[in-house]
């Protein structure tokens, strides 16, 4: 496996069940930068803060809380909040197949891609060919972290990507900026097909860049080639020979080699 | 500028500007540098073999800028094998794996001339397969010097019954491997073993060694670079290129190689170039070998 | 009562402009935890922290740097970043249509509601066209200082804009490596009906945040004092290749 997985379980239709791991479909493409201290350029690296101790806390001193008033929090343990959904934590159960057509794409969040672990390779690749020949794909809900999600499982190019969905009260309401005026001037609309018809092309995302990372990278090859690097200091180290067996066994074994010598 | 498809193991690559002069005071083209890889292949792969690869790419040769990359290139083939890794800010990260010759080629066809890896394999990133003792002499010191300082080390090593092999580093150090092979050490046990013995050495080789970084302790000593020993730092790959004004190679040496080298004074002798790595290599095998295979258990942690 | 659009840009191609406004087509529900020091409930603040120091760092005491090795990094200005975004302005330049179904939904990010802006003619006969013809313009555009790729679509009767991620942004299916395994004409006949059988209309409305409710639920319980009994979640057993025929079979007899 190429790929490190970021959930691993089953997916399941009625009675077959296909051991899976989630991977990434997509990567982002922006440049990432690091945020360093001004003065020393170390990396800096985000920790929670006591602001009343003013001091960092260490993760097993954290805890999460729901405000429900002015201080007032309702605390919650990660048992108790993986508890709340037990059955669907390491299960993606499609309980129905629906036809890709009729989702629009406005329900699309993110996309996964579902690779088969040890033993499920065949039944995988028949859900992959049947959805394929039949045009459908599975709904299911799916907890992933904290949060549970409405996915859509399809086939794409002989493997199935899981593609989060939005909840439909989650998608806004369009009335109020649909235009009161329903009339369309055939003559208007008529113009315009020929001008799509003129520039109708084949999708090739592959022909567009991303101008704002091209200018950054631009900038970063220019910085290298003016050397303007900077480097990170050594952690300083404090004085004593190590752990006082070793240091021991090592003054020993250094006698003996000076002697030969 | 010339473009040639080739096929390795049922794939095509497109190899790109092969006539590009990438050592010019030497002269030693992209074409040589990927012939010199092929041939050095099956020794230098089992040790890239599952390791995060950081390219270091001199596109325009030796003398012009350089830079690394440790994100696998984005517009790889699709055969290329990569792993993602999360970094401490939280950030995910795509690695090149050079698990085969196609790769390989792939990567040298990029013109990343050297190539460095780490101490640990990416499916257990903390996990070191080996110590590593990083020789590397000061202002007015040399190879030589770093030769005297490996052969002590050997010794006192020996002494507490730890196995090493040497490389050169392909600059103007040397490389001491020890390999440990276990999946219970971690880069704290390395990094304080090899902390412990540098302070040894130079508490009693005070005139040849040092164990601080600090430039002022480094003038005519050999610093024994114990914090390699970390899995954010790389080291590069035995059998590697260096870009240096020829192609020499970074390349192991036996012991009695390095006691002959002292003896003659003459700190270019250690030096293996990319003809020379070949011919020694396919004569008589990869004397690093060992340190991808042999299990050792550091004493008194 | 429209809400505020976020932008407004004009729709150009040829001989066309048709000015539109930007408005968020999505609206994220989510129960929000604050993180809490255990022992007195404080609330934690995020800090980015020096690891040598141990101490936070204010804003003004950073600076981004890009990691090019091992420690070392090159450091870019904010006013640097600023030269390199590009150019705003208030073109979306459509360059050309594609077939709708071609647009794989991989490269598909966020759809944002397109409201005509000034009564323009062109805007109801764009829509008519499109969809007509079942097409989707491919458009740049820059807002807020980025660079963006997207899909021009209709819906009802209004347009939408649809962002895309770019072509290196996808991963291909080849990187998986997955198997090639042959597979009987029956199995595949017996799937075929399967998932026939399983198939119903699209209807999201009937799908619930339930995990949301449960949640609410929990933490309601909680504030009331009561206890909560904690359960380990179930792992399905994998259905073996060879029973895999039989499984599907079983399947069958069930739903039918």
């Amino acid at each position: 496996m190429a790929v490190q997985g970021i959930w691993s379980g089953t997916i399941s239709f009625s009675l077959v069940a296909i051991p899976v791991q989630l991977v990434k479909a997509v990567e982002p493409g922006h440049v990432s930068f690091r945020v360093l201290h001004s003065k020393d350029y170390s990396p800096l690296q985000r920790r929670m803060f006591c602001p009343e101790e003013d001091r960092i806390v260490p993760p097993d001193e954290i805890i999460r809380g729901y405000e429900i008033g002015p201080h007032q929090y309702v605390l919650i343990t990660d048992e108790e909040l993986e508890s709340v959904s037990p059955e669907r934590s390491r299960t993606i159960e499609i309980g129905e197949f629906i036809d890709m057509k009729e989702v629009d794409s406005i329900y699309y969040d993110h996309p996964y891609y579902l690779v088969p672990t040890k033993g499920g390779e065949k039944a995988y690749q028949l859900l992959v060919e049947v959805m394929r020949r039949t045009n459908k794909a599975g709904l299911a809900k799916f907890v992933l972290g904290e949060r549970e999600y409405l996915v859509a499982v399809k086939s794409t190019e002989g493997a199935l990507a899981l593609i989060t969905l939005h909840y439909s009260e989650e998608i806004l309401a369009d009335e109020d900026i649909t235009p009161r005026e329903g009339k369309i001037e055939v003559e208007e609309k008529d113009r315009i097909k020929k001008s799509i018809r003129k520039m109708m092309a084949d999708f090739e995302p592959g022909k567009y860049a991303d101008d704002r990372r091209k200018k950054i990278v631009d900038l970063l090859k220019k910085k290298v080639k003016e050397k303007a690097l900077v480097e990170a200091p050594e952690v300083e180290e404090e004085e004593g020979g190590g752990p006082p067996d070793l240091v021991a066994a090592l003054e020993e074994s250094m006698r003996k080699v000076k002697k030969s010598r | 500028m010339s473009r040639k498809v080739v096929e390795i193991a049922g794939k095509r690559l497109f190899l790109s500007n092969l006539e590009k002069d990438l050592y010019p005071s030497y002269g030693f083209t992209k074409a040589h540098i990927l012939e010199y890889y092929r041939r050095i292949a099956e020794f230098i792969l089992p040790h890239l073999k599952d390791r995060a690869l950081t390219l270091k790419r001199y596109p325009e040769g030796v003398e012009k800028d350089f830079f690394f990359e440790k994100r696998c290139p984005s517009h790889r083939p699709e055969w290329v094998k990569t792993m993602d890794l999360r970094r401490d800010d939280g950030e995910r990260m795509t690695v090149c794996l050079v698990n085969d010759l196609k790769t390989l080629i792939w990567v040298e066809n990029l013109a990343s001339l050297e190539l460095h890896v780490p101490l640990a394999r990416v499916g257990s990133p903390e996990t070191p397969d080996s110590m590593v003792f990083d020789l590397d002499p000061g202002d007015q010191a040399n190879i030589l010097d770093c030769a005297r300082v490996a052969l002590i080390l050997r010794d006192l090593l020996l002494e507490l019954r730890l196995t090493c092999y040497v490389k050169t580093s392909g600059k103007k150090g040397l490389h001491a491997y020890v390999p440990l092979n276990r999946k219970e050490t971690t880069f704290e046990d390395t990094k304080n073993f090899s902390k412990a013995v540098a302070k040894i050495m130079q508490k009693n080789y005070p005139d040849l060694v040092t164990a601080k970084m600090a430039k002022e302790h480094r003038k005519r000593r050999v610093f024994i670079n114990w914090s390699q020993n970390d899995s954010s730092k790389t080291m590069i790959c035995v059998y590697s290129l260096r870009a240096r004004e020829k192609p020499i190679v970074s390349f192991p040496l036996s012991w009695r190689e390095l006691e002959t080298f002292m003896r003659q004074h003459d700190p270019e002798k250690p030096q293996v170039m990319h003809s020379n790595a070949v011919s020694r290599a396919e004569h008589r095998g990869d004397l690093f070998r060992e340190v991808l295979v042999k299990e050792q258990k550091l004493p008194h942690l | 009562m429209a809400a505020k659009a976020i932008w407004k840009g004009n729709l150009r191609w040829g001989d066309f402009n048709v000015p539109v406004k930007l408005h968020t087509a999505i609206k994220e529900d989510r129960i929000q935890f604050h993180l809490l020091h255990k022992r007195d409930h404080v609330k934690l603040r995020q800090q980015m922290i020096c690891a040598y120091e141990n101490k936070p760092v204010s804003t003004e005491a950073q600076s981004k740097g890009f990691e090019i090795e091992d420690g070392k990094y090159i450091i870019v200005d904010p006013e640097e970043l600023e030269q390199a975004s590009p150019e705003s302005g208030r073109v979306i330049e459509v360059h050309e249509f594609v077939k709708t179904e071609q647009i794989d939904p991989l490269f598909l990010e966020r759809v944002y509601y397109l409201e005509p802006d000034a009564y323009s003619k062109g805007y109801n006969a764009l829509v008519g066209a499109l969809k007509e013809m079942d097409v989707e313009g491919v458009c740049t555009w820059t807002m807020r200082k980025r660079s963006y790729l997207g899909a021009l679509q209709t819906s009802g009767r209004i347009l939408r804009l649809n962002t895309l991620r770019y072509a290196d942004e996808v991963i291909s299916v080849k990187s998986l490596e997955l198997l090639k395994i042959p597979l009987s004409e029956k199995e595949l006949k017996i799937g075929s009906d399967l998932i026939n059988q399983l198939t119903g209309p699209f209807q999201p409305q009937k799908f619930e945040n339930e995990h949301q409710k449960k949640l609410q639920h929990l933490i309601e319980r909680k504030a009331r004092g009561e206890e909560i009994a904690v359960l380990r979640p179930r792992r399905l057993k994998p259905t073996a290749p060879d029973k895999l025929l039989q499984a599907l079979e079983a399947s069958l007899t069930k739903v039918a």
